[in-house]
């Protein structure tokens, strides 16, 4: 048995406090086939839940929205959406544009940072992004960029850059006014323009070639990429409302895990970038479309390793979407519906950069969460993630201990999961015999 | 406020979550130091280490205002210099334990980045205040508020080096 200390990404100032996210690997070979993988992520939105209860249903967006510091709006947008299906209210028009540009702000911040500080050095042979940008400078001055441009987005929308403070149930506190907003439309489309050299630096790295054998599950909306609302899709047909995914989908609770793993109709499945690609690709805007026409990337794309390409062509996506959002921006007023609580099951699900973020409450008449369910992307992706690493362990037996472990840490990154578990990554366990 | 064109910059930042009780500290300090010394730039709170590159670039003096846990008694306050040049951290008290991150880049990480990049500010120190909770919630635990004082005095004493009539 080799076991390996705790190997991990980050490097941090020697006594800066922070707290959680952890993951580790545990891989098993008995003669000469993988026997066991498993996979443990810490995760945060289960203490949540418990929290939540007893609170008002007003409380729950900015509640979860400190389940996660890289995708706080995916959970307060999730948690809307929620509130006001148990309310029976629908937030459409402007108020609903805005909520998207703020959405798009967070891909756009979210992907920029996956796809060049943590992604991309697991390609070009870095330790990590430092040492990318040692090698690489202009390219992660890039990618910075392109971040700082989606805080932007995040700060005139949401009135801060992390954890937005201006979401309520409703729409919002407050309209940005617009020329606050008309602002935004220049370093978006250096945005784009950036995103755009993204497809074609990512497109040029050595990807390994991997199939994956995927049931895809995304959100899809009549005329438009979906991102924050429409109807759970599946590859092979299934079509249902956000209730009915939720009522199909089994959270188990395993032993060996803090984690619990989703499973829909019994089987695993795959949500996120690779997902939304194959289900939703011709609703992305021409520009999108041609950038991955000339990446060589067709939907729908199977190859995990691949997701990188993927996200850079969301990328694309989202800066061309924040863009047409930014250019016909009217402030809307009044900028949130005002209704009242009434005793129901609400729920909401929405697209967070990683994938399905589905949120569930009942609320009673006085608005009070009784009970709160909360299903983030990565314990739906987790069963699929491990089929993966089973995969990539398997075709990889011949190599090292140290260098089938860089292959597992770039597989598990190609679904980017939480980031506090993909940095803190990978304590691994080999177990062969 | 920025310094007028020409004077050298100072950039305050507050790390930390201020619905991490002690862990939110850091922005506590940094708007009391920078509303005592105007000269310098409160650019928190600042929550990912990653959003100071940008906002730190070409300072003289950048000081990071954090909660730490290192064992020591709640509340007290240190002063580290970071060693731009070289990257170590020179602590004037005991050493400091290793790290936790949620990010993916925790400070000298970030430190590292922005050299590479040609971003980095020339002179960095960081004041850090030892917390007692680190839980959900908010406000600051009593040993770790009573020491806000001392640690805005530690601040505006390095914004004065640079700035004596700030």
């Amino acid at each position: 048995m080799t076991h390996r200390g705790a190997r991990t990404r980050t490097i941090s100032a020697e006594g800066i406090a922070r707290v959680e996210g952890e993951g580790s690997l545990r891989v098993q070979v008995r003669d000469g086939l993988v026997s066991d993988v498993a996979l443990d992520i810490f995760e945060p939105p289960r203490y949540f839940e418990a929290l939540l209860v007893g609170r008002h249903f007003t409380e729950a967006p900015d509640i979860t929205a400190r389940i996660c510091g890289i995708c706080p709006v995916a959970y307060q947008m999730s948690a809307c959406l929620a509130m006001e299906d148990a309310c029976g209210v629908t937030v459409d028009g402007p108020l609903s544009d805005l909520r998207r540009l703020l959405y798009c702000g967070e891909w756009i911040q979210s992907h920029a940072l996956h796809i060049y500080l943590l992604h991309a050095p697991d390609f070009l042979g870095c330790a990590d992004a430092v040492q990318l940008a040692e090698r690489d400078p202009v390219a992660v001055a890039r990618g910075l960029d392109i971040k700082r441009t989606g805080n932007l987005v995040m700060q005139r929308v949401g009135g801060r850059a992390v954890h937005p403070v201006n979401v309520r149930v409703g729409g919002f506190y407050r309209s940005p006014d617009r020329a606050a907003i008309a602002a935004l439309a220049e370093p978006l489309r250096r945005a784009r323009d950036q995103a755009l050299e993204t497809v074609e630096w990512v497109s040029g790295f050595d990807i390994p070639d991997v199939d994956g054998d995927y049931r895809f599950v995304a959100l899809v909306q009549p005329g438009r990429y979906a991102i924050d609302g429409g109807r759970p899709t599946s590859s092979d047909g299934l079509d249902v409302s956000a209730a009915q995914f939720a009522a199909l989908v089994n959270e188990e609770h395993v032993a060996r895990s803090t984690a619990l793993h989703a499973t829909l109709e019994g089987g695993h499945y795959l949500t996120g970038p690779l997902a939304r690609f194959a289900l939703n690709y011709e609703r992305l805007p021409p520009l999108a479309r041609e950038a991955a026409a000339r990446a060589g990337l067709r939907a729908p794309c199977t190859n995990p390793f691949r997701s990188i390409v993927v996200r850079a062509v969301e990328l694309v996506f989202a800066c061309d979407e924040a863009l047409a959002l930014v250019e016909r921006y009217e402030a809307p007023a009044p900028p949130a519906l005002e209704f009242n609580a009434r005793a129901a099951t609400g729920t909401g699900v929405t697209e967070a950069p990683r994938g399905l973020l589905l949120h569930q409450y009942d609320i009673d008449e006085r608005g009070v969460i009784r009970r709160a369910r909360i299903m983030p992307p990565t314990s739906q992706n987790q069963l699929t993630i491990e089929d993966d690493l089973r995969r990539v362990v398997q075709g990889g037996l011949a190599l090292g201990d140290e260098e089938l472990q860089w292959r597992c840490e770039q597989s598990v990154r190609n679904h980017d999961p939480c980031i506090s578990c993909a940095a803190h990554f990978l304590d691994l366990t080999m177990e062969r015999s | 406020m920025s310094a007028p064109a020409g004077h050298a910059t100072v950039v305050v930042a507050g790390l930390g979550s201020e619905f991490r009780r002690d862990d939110g500290v850091g922005s506590v300090v940094a708007e009391r130091a920078v509303t005592e010394a105007a000269s310098a730039r409160d650019v928190g709170p600042i929550g990912d280490p990653l959003d100071l590159l940008g906002v730190w670039n070409n300072a003289d003096l950048v000081v990071i205002v954090d909660a730490v846990a290192s064992g020591a008694p709640p509340g007290q306050v240190r002063v580290l210099e970071m060693d731009v040049a070289r990257l170590s951290a020179h602590d004037d008290g005991a050493a400091v334990p290793a790290p936790q991150s949620t990010h993916g880049i925790g400070l000298a990480g970030v430190l590292r980045l922005a050299r590479a990049l040609g971003q980095a500010p020339a002179r960095l120190v960081v004041v850090g205040i030892e917390g007692e909770r680190f839980d959900l919630g908010r406000g600051l635990s009593p040993s770790v508020q009573a020491a806000v004082p001392e640690a805005v005095r530690r601040v505006v004493e390095l914004i004065k080096e640079v700035h004596p009539c700030a």
